[in-house]
């Protein structure tokens, strides 16, 4: 090889950090190359030219359509269905539904209670009754409609507020609270009485769904006793293990699928009936068969945010000490256990500190689709509550807020047992150089100021959060394949589910191996053909995935330096990788090319196979985060407009300032949609369904509906006890304080409070006639 | 996916009223609602005749006498975009901007803009109510956060159309082909409130299609304007919408037309509220007694009362606004 052409695979002349002995955890990087660099993604060509083939873009010889047969009903039994004219139809090749002897499998949307995958009997409107496959999809739905089901309609809840009433049906035998979760603390009783002023007030956030660009589904093949299925999903393996589970195979013959895939937030970190409907319909056809919901079934059937009722009394003493916390919440997961109250408490269990604390939450049962973890499950709710009371409470003592915050700043989390400390936390410099940035001080007056100017006003907000999660955790494994001209493969299980996590890792393989990362192709997210990782969700993959794709190049660096010290009659030690090398650093003329070490020609490639390592024990690794808005808002219409916003975010080390951008702008717009624009709504007082299942009456933000102006400040302290990456997650925090910061704003410019979700103008313009400040009600 | 159809592709006018007239039959221009309607299975049809293919429908030409002539083929952006609508008809090119998103306003025409069918989600959802034939409306005891203040009577639709109002307050008029000939509407005339009939939103006959739009000659010294105000900032139908003309002399209005959109099952116009404000200054004050004598007739339902205070302040800004314009 000449110079030329050894520069399109080697960074030139750049040191590659240093290989630990075998066994030993690698020093954190000092200075890195690569990582923490701004570089597109490395599969941008193929994501923006329309190459890249998404599970929804999968066609297979002789493939089948199917759809399935809802109930349209919120509550209903099914007396009988007859598909006889439906089988009858042209094109049709099977259908299933409860009553056909080859659909008896169990389905559990948590594991207290199990259902089946056609139920008798409809808890929610959109539970599945029949599935067809047929040749074309129209085919599949013409048959559909010509299935004729006898419902047995019954009463429905369609509010949690209404569920535990005694009038209220029940929805499961053991009655319709799926839990009750207490938390306390110290003493409440005495915290308010210490405290100078105690606000107590009731929130609300509306149920929100997670309508993912790509749609839920799969397309699912027999090979005799073996099933292959590509799906949209956040992780192969946990759809592997699932669909083994209820179809009774080894994990051996499920082999999962999902390279591209798009979106997901949380909605697909677990296969739908859907999948195990594809995989039946399959192996009665002998066919492959693909099933995407359309766009109406989403809505219904594959998970969604809790609608969730807070009401939380706080108590402040004059100084800005926190002396109490007291939070309830009534939360709704649907119809079947789905955690509709999951972490809805941590906030205030964890975010400031606070001697006495005490929560209690209810998840209580209506019929209506299940709830799925969405993009930081029960945050975004806590704190619209949280964050607003702050707010209030600074008012009540005359502090600004983000003094009143910064003076209850805890380095533990007080949430879990002991105390454990965090491994790092920037939540006082989210706060403080977030404000910096964004010219609160200043903001904050002239803001105020413009009250006197005309009846548009402008104010400006903040709030800050914690993620329960966002450390990553065991178990992972990667493998990186290093070729004799130096390219390598990386070999992981995880799915990259839009955040960039193939170009994360692509950068970590480049800094240690000192391969261009145009020189890295990544294998990924197929369950027969790459290793295990749990799924891409929980703000975990990078420094789930990372640490252990760090872990397989160092070991392909360790490997190849043993060879090399064979070769060189030395000690591996004294060996270092430079570019295409393998060098002496004690004498630069003992040295040998990759391509000429022994033992990588013996074996035609190296292996390096890297585990993801335990967490430090008794320590919390959680991202931090502070963002600021700026609103005006017409007191006359009720028009609320967002000027700016900053996120300013600790998530430990930037792995890529790009993709870590990426993620805060995208965490702000989902939070507008929370704040501003996104409700599902029940017709509650008379059939119990949805109505505004479809993008034009739910209504996700559009462009218009984020500000121009929108900055991301990373608080970087790479988190060198947290993982050997030192990052910690990032593509939850960024939704958590966003729409609670709106509100804020809102209330800064009006005075009036924002004490439901979304703030429109149908809110607004009754609150603004009836105005009146907190405390003065 | 959609129920069984012919399709037809009207040569002429005379070719589509033919088209249309066997059974029931639909006219295909944008296709935007239409295509939608047939999806969620809003109406059935046997015949869809696109009469896109004809020229004459194409067209925003200025009249004789000063006026303007709008082929129903014209889209959305033509109309938001044509520098003399923008110049004398501003309110019309206000309204044509607001309209539904980019993509719809390039596919969208006006005649399919005038002639679309409500977007009530119980009218568009699974619910057989009075407008469909069935024996009530959802919205009375349901979720009616969108529904009508005004006019509502036995059904509560508001109307969606955003340049309706824009038009009617210039006094233009509809040119309908039908098998009996050609006929003239005012736009005011032309919407059906469903005090007359449930299951009619305009006067349009079978076989009947809309084929211009014609505008008079602008007053001189008219001022006019569109405004809308939505839950989202794009895509989105009016929460509530105010076309405002207004014509001073000597400071003192002398001709006023506030027509209302998001209000009523139909093009809502306020003639109380214009006739109270001629002969004032159209200052602070009478906007602000306009405005509230606009909503004193209003009579919501359990979930839109907020639409009170909002057209109260939107009429109320919008007067000033125009006045200072």
């Amino acid at each position: 090889m000449n110079e030329s052409e050894r520069n399109i695979y080697y960074l030139r002349g750049i040191p590659v950090p240093e290989t630990p002995p075998p066994g030993k955890d690698p020093a954190p990087w000092k200075k890195t190359d690569i990582v923490g660099t701004s570089i597109p993604r490395v599969d941008a060509y193929e994501r923006v030219s329309g190459t890249a083939r998404y599970p929804s873009d999968i066609h297979l010889p002789r493939m089948l359509y199917a759809a399935v047969l809802r109930c349209p009903h919120p509550h209903a039994e099914v007396m009988n269905v007859d598909t006889s004219a439906a089988e009858g139809m042209p094109g049709v090749r099977a259908v299933i539904s409860g009553i056909t002897s080859d659909t008896d499998f169990a389905w559990w949307y948590s594991k207290e209670i199990k259902t089946k995958i056609f139920d008798p009997l409809c808890r929610f409107e959109g539970e599945e009754v029949a599935a067809v496959a047929a040749e074309t999809a129209y085919q599949a739905w013409d048959a559909v409609r010509a299935i004729t089901v006898e419902y047995k309609v019954l009463p429905f809840i369609a509010e949690e507020s209404k569920s535990l009433d005694s009038s209220s049906p029940l929805l499961h035998p053991n009655g319709n609270t799926a839990k009750t979760d207490k938390y306390s603390r110290g003493d409440v009783g005495a915290g308010f009485s210490e405290a100078d002023i105690v606000l107590d007030e009731t929130y609300r956030t509306e149920c929100e769904l997670h309508m993912p660009m790509e749609l839920h589904g799969c397309v699912a093949s027999w090979d005799n006793d073996r099933l292959t299925i590509w799906e949209s999903a956040q992780g192969v393996y946990s759809i592997q293990s699932r669909i083994a589970e209820i179809l009774g195979l080894p994990l051996s013959k499920v082999r999962v699928i999902g390279h591209y895939m798009g979106g997901g937030f949380g909605s697909k970190l677990q296969p739908g009936k859907y999948t195990v409907i594809a995989a039946l319909l399959a192996k009665k056809t002998g066919r492959p068969v693909r099933l995407f919901l359309t766009r109406e079934e989403t809505f219904l059937a594959v998970g969604n945010r809790p609608p969730a009722t807070m009401q939380l009394k706080a108590g402040v003493k004059k100084d800005g000490t926190l002396t109490a916390l007291e939070f309830s919440c009534i939360a709704t997961g649907g119809a079947y256990p789905a955690n509709g109250t999951g972490l809805v408490d941590w906030l205030v269990r964890d975010l400031y500190l606070c001697p006495n604390v005490k929560t209690e939450t209810k998840d209580v049962y209506i019929n209506a689709g299940p709830s799925r973890p969405f993009r930081a499950p029960g945050h975004p709710q806590a704190a619209w509550a949280l964050e607003q009371m702050m707010d209030a409470l600074a008012e009540q003592i005359g502090m600004d807020p983000i003094e009143l915050r910064l003076k209850n700043i805890p380095s533990f989390s007080q949430g879990r047992e002991g105390n454990p400390p965090y491994t790092t936390t920037g939540l006082r410099e989210c706060l403080s150089e977030g404000a910096k940035a964004f010219g609160w001080e200043q903001a904050r007056k002239y803001s105020s100021g413009s009250k006197e100017n005309g009846h548009v006003k402008r104010g400006v907000g903040v709030a800050s959060a914690l993620w329960f999660a966002g450390g990553g955790n065991p178990p992972s494994t990667a493998v990186v394949k290093l070729f004799s001209d130096g390219s390598v493969n990386l070999n992981m299980g995880a799915s990259d589910i839009g955040t960039g996590t193939k170009t994360v890792m692509t950068m970590i393989v480049s800094e240690e191996l000192g391969v261009k990362p145009e020189m890295v192709q990544i294998e990924y997210a197929d369950t027969a053909t790459t290793q295990y990782a749990t799924p891409s969700g929980g703000s975990k993959t990078v420094p789930t995935e990372g640490p252990a794709v760090r872990a397989a190049a160092l070991s392909v660096k360790q490997q190849l330096l043993s060879f090399a010290a064979a070769d060189l009659k030395t000690d591996e030690s004294s060996l270092t990788l430079r570019g295409d090398e393998v060098i002496s650093m004690k004498d630069p003329l003992v040295k040998v090319k990759i391509h000429d070490v022994t033992g990588l020609k013996k074996r035609g490639v190296i292996v390096g196979v890297g585990y993801r390592g335990p967490n430090p024990e008794r320590k919390v690794v959680n991202p931090f985060a502070a963002q600021f808005c700026e609103v005006e808002v017409n007191t006359m219409t009720g028009e609320v407009r967002i000027i700016r916003f900053l996120g300013c975010h600790d998530s430990g080390r930037v792995m890529n300032r790009l993709t870590y951008d990426n993620q805060v702008f995208g965490g702000i717009t989902m939070g507008i949609g929370l704040a501003m624009t996104e409700a599902r709504i029940l017709d509650r007082d008379q059939t119990g369904k949805m109505v505004n299942r479809n993008l034009h009456d739910y209504k996700l933000p559009t462009s218009l509906d984020v500000p121009k102006e929108m900055k991301s400040l990373p608080i970087e302290k790479p988190d060198d006890t947290a993982n050997t990456i030192g990052a910690k997650g990032l593509g939850e925090p960024v939704t958590i304080p966003t729409a609670a910061a709106v509100a804020n704003a809102v209330y800064h410019a009006v005075d009036v409070r924002m004490m439901k979700t979304p703030i429109t103008p149908l809110q607004l313009c009754q609150a603004l006639e009836k105005g009146g400040k907190e405390g003065s009600k | 996916m959609t129920p069984g159809f012919s399709y037809r592709r009207a040569a002429s006018i005379k070719d589509a009223v033919t088209g249309i007239s066997e059974g029931n039959g639909r006219i295909l221009a944008g296709g935007t609602d239409l295509l939608g309607c047939l999806r969620d299975s809003v109406f059935t049809t046997n015949m869809v005749v696109s009469i896109t293919g004809i020229k004459e429908l194409k067209r925003i030409d200025e009249t004789p006498g000063g006026g303007l002539s709008i082929g129903a083929l014209a889209t959305i952006t033509e109309i938001s975009e044509s520098p003399v609508i923008r110049e004398r008809y501003p309110a019309l090119a206000q309204a044509a901007a607001e309209v539904a998103s980019p993509q719809l306003r390039n596919q969208g025409t006006i005649g399919g803009n005038l002639c679309q069918k409500p977007r009530c989600w119980y009218y568009r959802g699974e619910f057989h109510c009075l407008r469909k034939g069935g024996d009530r409306c959802y919205a009375v005891a349901g979720e009616n956060h969108y529904h009508c203040i005004f006019g509502g009577n036995g059904c509560y639709i508001v109307h969606p159309s955003d340049t309706a109002p824009a038009l009617i307050v210039y006094g233009a008029e509809a040119t309908i082909a039908g098998p009996a000939g050609m006929r003239k509407v005012s736009l005011e005339n032309f919407f059906v409130p469903p005090a007359k009939e449930v299951t009619k939103e305009t006067v349009l006959e079978a076989g009947e299609i809309v084929t211009a739009i014609v505008l008079p000659p602008p007053l001189a010294g008219l001022k006019s304007s569109y405004r809308k105000i939505r839950s989202r900032q794009s895509w989105d139908f009016a929460l509530a919408g105010v076309a405002l003309a207004l014509r001073t002399s000597n400071g003192r209005v002398t001709d006023a037309r506030i027509v209302l959109s998001g209000a009523a099952p139909v093009p809502w116009r306020l003639v109380d509220a214009e006739n109270a404000l001629i002969g004032k200054v159209p200052d602070p004050d009478s906007a602000k007694y306009t405005a509230a004598l606009s909503v004193k007739d209003a009579q919501p339902l359990k979930h839109n009362a907020y639409k009170i205070p909002l057209f109260k302040g939107l009429i109320e800004e919008e007067v000033v606004n125009i006045s200072q314009a």
